[in-house]
């Protein structure tokens, strides 16, 4: 009964039903599409809302510490007035006084005024004793130029020291401005160089002070290297220095031995060593060139010695110096819009510099390599370069010797299989022959493995033979079967034999001339290497030409003990 | 063509079982200019002449003199020059603990132990020998400053 009311039943309206139901759903599939692009909108919103927050965050942090930074370097200001603010004043005035000096347009009786007021108001400052003396030895007052330069000394002895060997040098005092040297010189330690002491070495070589000063130098120079020389850790620190400055030196384009680069297996070590070898011309250029300026820097090196000086007088004192340093960081966080981290980075680089001290030989190495890095000029590089000549020639000597004994005996190739190795490509003959050889053993080997076609030729003759013995004469067609068999695999052997010898042909020509090509670059290479190795020793000579001052008499007499004589 | 000059390898075992301390010697003393002496008393050696035995005792104390030292320890073992005897002759050694104190090598003939490793610098024309030690090698240039590698 079922069945028979279903078979009537109507379904228009089931279906109709359905077919709203699916528009019904296309729309709620439309609103999801809208939703989900809104959903989407609103993501990249909040992560817009996000990201400004973060943003605001930050420049809230930064502005904070904009405000406090401001705020504490006031503070931090009124510190140093409060504490060492008479230093600035000690400070203007030695400038005042030292100008006075140049031009001799102050009495006497002021300088006496002004200076000894100044002994009142900054006690322990090493600069207001030094003023004194200046002032009372302008006015030839014996007495108390000795007394304060006790006292001078006592507050900073090197600092007074620096400062009188300057201003005996302006004022042309030269006996005095010696005297001041010698003092100075006591103070250096030759492991641990201040970064002004290169400007006081090229100012005496450059003649800058008095040529009596030259010699004292010399003889300092002298003691140090001689110092610094007696175990090898210096000079050993020196030499490898020199050796990688040497190795950066050499260069070869990409494309100069294209087939050896493709074919022999141990060409990065052909490389280097080519690469290596080049570096003579380069550096013998760049050794000429230190030594053959002729710009006169005098004049500029009494700049900077007027700098030095102005930099000691106006520089702070070591005691002001943390207090300082906290202004400076905040002047920099003021500068930076608040940073505190980039405002850290500069303090620390700029402290990096000023802390810089070195041994006198890697004083000597850094201004050969690079004087304007260093402070200093050509003159200098040039006085550095022939003081060090010793162990550049040494360095150099190592290098170069390096190089040679780690150079390739045999270029070694493989191209398409075929191995073999080669010392300057003179041998092309043999190497052809033993070409060839190889590929003609190749091909009999590829031939034997070719399907023999003997099978091919026993199962033919099988087939005819049993044809004729069973069917006599209609067995003919079985005969011809079997002639066929031979015929065919006797023929696709031919075939597969001639292509196997046409494909190894194409390889061994191909190959051959990568050989070939190989060959001519190896006599290139070797040609070349010869070439810029030979370089070597003009560049040997240039080195040893360099007259190394008096400087390097230490070293020299170092050798000539361990020699017999 | 190479030859080792002098190989005092088995007199070194000897000089190392007497001395327990043997002074050790700086670069600057290893490095020091080779004297004139010296470097033609190595140019100049040949067969006949250290085939005596006087010959080769006078040869050492000259090297002892050139060194300033008779500690073994701080000797080469031996010397490494390149041969002119002619092809195919390499280099040559100088060995002074056996009976043979030249010894020619052939192009390709393997050196005794440490020997190879100076071979490509002994034949380079830059250096007259070069002075093998147990830990480095000295190669001297024609005028005799040292090179330590």
């Amino acid at each position: 009964m079922s069945q028979k009311v279903i078979s009537y039943a109507d379904l228009s309206y089931i279906n109709s039903a359905l077919r709203s139901i699916k528009a019904d759903m296309s729309a709620v599939n439309v609103e999801l599409g809208g939703l989900n692009t809104k959903h989407d909108h609103l993501k990249s919103d909040l992560l817009q809302l996000a990201n400004s927050f973060s943003d605001f965050v930050e420049s809230d942090i930064k502005h904070k510490a904009l405000q406090l930074a401001e705020t504490r370097q006031g503070n931090l200001k009124q510190d140093l007035q409060i504490k060492f603010g008479y230093y600035a004043e000690v400070r203007r005035m030695a400038t005042g006084i030292l100008q006075g000096v140049d031009t001799g347009i102050i009495s006497d009786d002021t300088l006496r005024h002004t200076t000894e007021e100044v002994m009142i108001k900054a006690p322990n400052y090493w600069l207001a004793p030094s003023l004194v003396v200046l002032a009372s030895w302008i006015r030839d007052d014996k007495d108390t130029t000795k007394k304060a330069l006790t006292e001078s000394l006592k507050r900073d002895d090197y600092k007074t020291t620096l400062f009188f060997m300057l201003v005996m040098r302006r004022l042309g005092r030269n006996d005095a401005c010696l005297q001041w040297m010698h003092r100075y010189f006591l103070h250096q330690n030759p492991h641990n160089l201040d970064r002004e002491f290169i400007v006081i070495l090229e100012a005496i070589t450059t003649g800058v002070f008095q040529p009596a000063s030259h010699q004292l130098m010399i003889t300092n120079v002298k003691t140090w290297i001689d110092q610094l020389t007696q175990t090898d850790n210096y000079i050993d620190k020196q030499k490898a220095q020199w050796t990688e400055f040497f190795k950066t030196k050499g260069s070869l384009s990409g494309k100069k031995y294209p087939l050896l680069e493709e074919f022999a297996t141990n060409w990065d070590s052909l490389k280097s060593s080519v690469t290596q070898a080049r570096s003579h011309y380069a550096l013998d250029n760049h050794f000429k060139n230190i030594f053959e300026t002729t710009t006169d820097y005098s004049k500029s090196i009494k700049i900077q010695l007027d700098e030095i000086l102005s930099l000691l007088v106006t520089n702070f004192d070591d005691e002001e110096l943390p207090l300082q340093n906290e202004v400076r960081l905040n002047q920099l966080i003021i500068q930076k819009d608040g940073d505190k981290k980039a405002a850290q980075a500069l303090i620390d680089n700029e402290k990096h510099i000023f802390d810089e001290k070195v041994d006198f030989l890697q004083m000597l190495t850094n201004a050969a390599f690079d004087p304007e890095l260093s402070g200093a000029t050509k003159v200098t590089q040039a006085l550095a370069v022939s003081i060090s000549q010793p162990w550049i020639l040494e360095a150099h000597d190592t290098f170069t010797a390096d190089y040679r004994n780690k150079v390739e005996e045999k270029v070694e190739l493989i191209i398409d299989g075929f191995k073999t190795s080669t010392i300057d490509g003179t041998d092309e003959t043999e190497q052809l022959q033993k070409h060839d050889k190889y590929w003609a053993d190749f091909l009999e080997n590829e031939l034997k493995k070719l399907s023999s076609p003997k099978i091919g030729i026993i199962i033919g003759a099988l087939v005819a033979l049993l044809a004729l013995v069973i069917f006599g004469l209609i067995g003919i067609i079985g005969a011809l079967i079997g002639g066929i068999i031979i015929y065919s695999s006797i023929n696709n052997h031919k075939k597969a034999k001639k292509k196997t010898i046409e494909i190894v042909t194409e390889r061994k020509a191909k190959s051959k001339e990568v050989l070939r090509g190989c060959i001519v670059e190896t006599v290139d290479y070797r040609k070349e290497f010869a070439t810029e190795d030979a370089k070597a020793e003009v560049l040997r000579q240039t080195l040893i030409s360099i007259t190394p001052e008096d400087f390097s008499s230490s070293s020299r007499e170092t050798r000539s003990i361990l020699q017999p004589s | 063509m190479a030859r080792i000059l002098f190989q005092n390898e088995s007199l070194n075992i000897q000089s190392e079982s007497k001395q327990t301390s043997p002074k050790v010697l700086s670069d600057r003393e290893i490095l020091k200019k080779r004297s004139e002496g010296y470097l033609k008393l190595i140019k100049g050696l040949d067969a006949e002449l250290l085939a005596e035995t006087r010959g080769k005792e006078e040869l050492m104390a000259k090297i002892y003199d050139e060194f300033g030292t008779a500690e073994l320890a701080n000797l080469p073992l031996g010397i490494l020059a390149k041969c002119y005897l002619g092809h195919p002759h390499e280099v040559h050694t100088l060995d002074l603990s056996g009976g043979q104190i030249i010894q020619h090598y052939k192009i390709g003939e393997p050196l005794p132990d440490h020997f190879e490793k100076a071979r490509t610098l002994a034949k380079h024309n830059a250096y007259a020998f070069v002075e093998v030690f147990k830990d480095k090698l000295i190669p001297i240039r024609k005028d005799g400053t040292a090179t330590k590698l």
